[in-house]
């Protein structure tokens, strides 16, 4: 018993050492927005409790002639690359001026951001500023979470609205106000391997249509090479499966849900769509993408000639891919029309107003175009505004990266997320919507009509 | 057991009405005793009977712990409970995984300690490896695993070729993701149950198997009448244990299926997470809970009861 408590013990030590060595995230950054950085990432800061935002009631008396700094706190998500920049562009803030001082306060990935700001919120110790998945905005703002940004916007401290690109300004909006600003933004861009596309004869270039894409399907699937070769495996997860989803609808003509949330997915238009899917999957040239590492994968394995992945994942598929790796559009069919995914930053509504506005001060910082440009340079997220896309640095950094221009060209086909993508329990419905149709293959028009009960439901509870 | 000091006959007269009337030596026993279970006795509270009763509260209110205040609405989240498909899918499930899990683990860790208490070339090595998944992370264990699983490239293709046998497509099929949690779970309990039964094993005085082998006893029946009937506490603990555990099972499901495909593997404490914190319905999820917490009770409260007839102390 004692040599079997010892031989324990030894095995204890070194696979708690092990253990420990792998604890780290592996260097590589988690592709930018919406796909989610695996649950396993812990992030450094996750026992940080939140600096306290509440009002210190004998500092900073309004009208003094030496005033102190206004001290905000700024919760952010993303690691890596974005999370790097963040950090330097709020150092770059801090050094400009001496008015307002911001605390960057890193809170790992976009839903554990969304935890902790939850928390926080019940226990009322709030930062001032959050980044949040943008879908996520509205329903922090319908319950009073967010302070309206509309008086800084049009006011003396403002900023041009009209100079941010309009699709990835839209849904910066609740009810008619404006509740945050874009940040990190992203689209889903299409990938493929140009090694397969030569091997099987097709143009070197991405789909134009969905009718297209199931032709380059039927030509990329090799079922009896081993391990078996597909066109496309579809996204799944309740993170990633109703982004690419949504573009699928939206090109069919279905608008998924109307301003009113108003569920349009039992329509003709957007069961057409699902069936096309289901179609393509029974026929075995388009598989879930349920491995380990998701649809991503089975790209990079070079398992599925195609991929629909956000164009911050760029860098990192390019370089985990041993293959030449093509970018193009999202395909298209009545229309083009893809769902912009990523990141705005909103402030809290518990902060107090001098805090609020020293808040909109790093906001504008923020979204600026000296920092876009910079922001987009050193990330792959896409450019926010006009002037951004038009500064000579931005033209210079697409000429040396031609693959990013397809991002950002295809800027003037974005979109916002359909309406009902606000509701929580709507991306685990549309989840189960596309595992009902590429797994179950349940009938086409039954999958749309359960999701639409299932979606208005959840609507009629936690959201109306 | 020696007498215990500090107990009194149960005839005295009630705690403050004694503590006003006793001997000055007799008070500060008391104060001593209140002082070291105090501390013991705050934390508890604190953080298991203040969140338990908190939880009780929540569970008749809808609250998205975003809004100030919950709203009180009485019996409504049970209410829905029963009308939710999902529950009952969840619950199925969750029993499902355990009893799957459970039953076959503890034959399996039994075999192997039997096996392991016997006098083998290297059997400590084999001890430690059986027992290393014991002190790995869920997270590790559950990416491992879903490549093993992987249809085409996973690990467990090649036994199941040898045998002619098609890869089921386990974390993609309906039918497929519970046994493969089945087989991840036991996987990973399998050396600490196999750890308590060999310290079972070795607490079993030898000269019963003597005395019994004098008596003309062969190896089933000293195994029938002597290992079994001895190991019964050890047996009784690890069922319990076993259950307890297998209803909380979270971090495999959260890395490995997230629940899916359609729900076949959502299991029950996934389901109250998602509820809290992804649908934001915490008072919805604070009833799941307190009805997981009447379950775990009824059975722990059952197999005691049980306990009696076969567990031989």
């Amino acid at each position: 018993m004692n040599k079997l408590i010892g031989t324990m013990l030894v095995l204890f030590v070194l696979f708690g050492a092990l253990a420990g060595c792998a604890a780290p995230e592996p260097t590589k950054a988690p592709p930018p927005a919406p796909t989610r950085a695996p649950a396993t990432s812990v992030p450094p800061a996750a026992t940080k409790p939140p600096a306290t935002a509440a009002p210190a009631p004998t500092t900073a008396p309004t009208a003094a002639p030496v005033q102190a700094p206004v001290k905000i706190v700024y919760w952010r998500a993303l690691s890596g690359a974005p999370g790097n920049a963040q950090e330097e562009l709020a150092k770059r803030f801090n050094a400009a001026q001496k008015e307002v001082q911001v605390e960057v306060q890193f809170q790992g990935t976009y839903p554990e951001l969304r935890r902790k700001l939850q928390a926080a919120l019940a226990a009322r110790t709030t930062p001032d500023l959050v980044m949040l998945d943008s879908p996520q905005m509205p329903y922090f703002a319908k319950n009073g979470a967010l302070a309206p940004l509309d008086d800084f916007a049009k006011g003396a401290d403002g900023v041009d609205l009209k100079n941010f690109i309009p699709g990835l300004l839209g849904d910066s909006y609740y009810d008619g106000k404006l509740y945050a600003m874009p940040f990190a933004r992203s689209t889903p861009i299409l990938y493929y391997n140009r090694d397969m596309f030569k091997a099987a004869g097709l143009p070197d270039r991405a789909p134009e249509t969905w009718e297209e894409f199931y032709d380059f399907c039927k030509k990329l699937t090799k079922k009896d090479a081993t391990p078996a070769r597909v066109g496309y495996a579809v996204q799944m997860g309740a993170t990633t499966a109703h982004w690419y989803f949504q573009e699928l609808l939206y090109a069919y003509g279905s608008d998924v849900s109307d301003d009113k949330f108003k569920v349009l997915l039992d329509q003709p238009e957007a069961i057409a769509a699902a069936k096309f899917l289901q179609d393509m999957v029974k026929e075995g040239v388009v598989v879930p993408g349920t491995g380990p590492d998701g649809a991503q994968g089975e790209f990079t394995n070079q398992r599925a000639g195609m991929h629909f992945g956000s164009t911050g994942s760029l860098v990192n598929i390019i370089s985990t891919s041993k293959f030449q790796v093509g970018v193009g559009f999202m395909p298209a069919a009545k229309r083009r029309q893809v769902p912009i995914g990523g990141s705005v930053i909103a402030v809290l509504s518990a902060s107090p107003k001098e805090k609020q506005a020293a808040a909109w001060k790093f906001l504008k910082f923020m979204t600026s175009t000296e920092s876009n440009v910079y922001f987009v340079q050193k990330t792959g997220y896409m450019p926010i505004s006009t002037s951004a896309v038009n500064s000579a640095e931005m033209k210079e950094f697409m000429t040396k990266n031609p693959a990013f221009k397809v991002a950002v060209d295809q800027l003037q086909f974005v979109r916002p997320q359909a309406s009902i993508i606000a509701v929580p329990e709507s991306t685990e419905i549309f989840r189960q919507l596309v595992e009902k149709l590429t797994v179950g293959l349940v009938d086409p028009a039954t999958a749309m009509k359960e999701a639409t009960a299932a979606l208005t439901k959840a609507y009629n509870e936690s959201f109306k | 057991m020696g007498k215990n000091p500090f107990a009194k006959p149960a005839s005295q007269p009630p705690f403050l009405h004694q503590m006003l009337g006793l001997t000055r030596y007799h008070r500060v026993e008391r104060l001593a005793f209140l002082a070291l279970i105090a501390p013991n006795f705050i934390l508890f509270g604190v953080f298991t009977f203040w969140p338990l009763l908190y939880n009780l509260y929540l569970s008749f209110t809808k609250w998205n712990m975003i809004v100030p205040n919950p709203t009180w609405i009485g019996l409504d989240n049970y209410a829905a409970m029963i009308q939710d498909p999902i529950f009952w899918r969840v619950l199925w499930n969750t029993i499902y995984l355990a009893t799957g899990s459970i039953t076959i683990r503890l034959v399996m860790a039994l075999a192997l300690a039997l096996v392991l208490n016997q006098k083998l070339a290297g059997r400590d090595v084999y001890r430690a490896i059986i027992f290393s998944p014991t002190f790995t992370t869920g997270a590790a264990i559950a990416l491992v695993w879903a490549w093993i699983f992987h249809k085409d490239l996973g690990l467990l293709r090649l036994p199941l070729s040898w045998l002619g046998l098609p890869s089921p497509n386990w974390l993609a099929d309906v039918n497929w993701t519970i046994p493969a949690l089945i087989i991840v779970t036991i996987w990973r309990g399998l050396g600490y149950d196999m750890v308590i039964f060999l310290a079972g094993l070795q607490g079993i005085p030898a000269e019963l198997y003597e005395a019994a082998r004098v008596d003309g006893a062969g190896r089933w029946a000293l195994f029938r009448h002597i290992t079994l009937p001895l190991l019964s506490p050890i047996t009784f603990f690890l069922i319990v244990t076993s259950i307890i555990g297998a209803l909380q099972v979270f971090d495999i499901v959260a890395v490995m299926t997230q629940g899916g495909p359609m729900n076949s593997s959502k299991v029950y404490v996934y389901y109250v997470y998602e509820n809290a914190f992804k649908f934001f319905k915490v008072g919805y999820a604070a009833a799941l809970s307190m009805v997981l917490f009447l379950i775990t009770l009824a059975i722990t409260i059952f197999q005691t009861r049980l306990s009696r007839r076969w567990v031989h102390y």
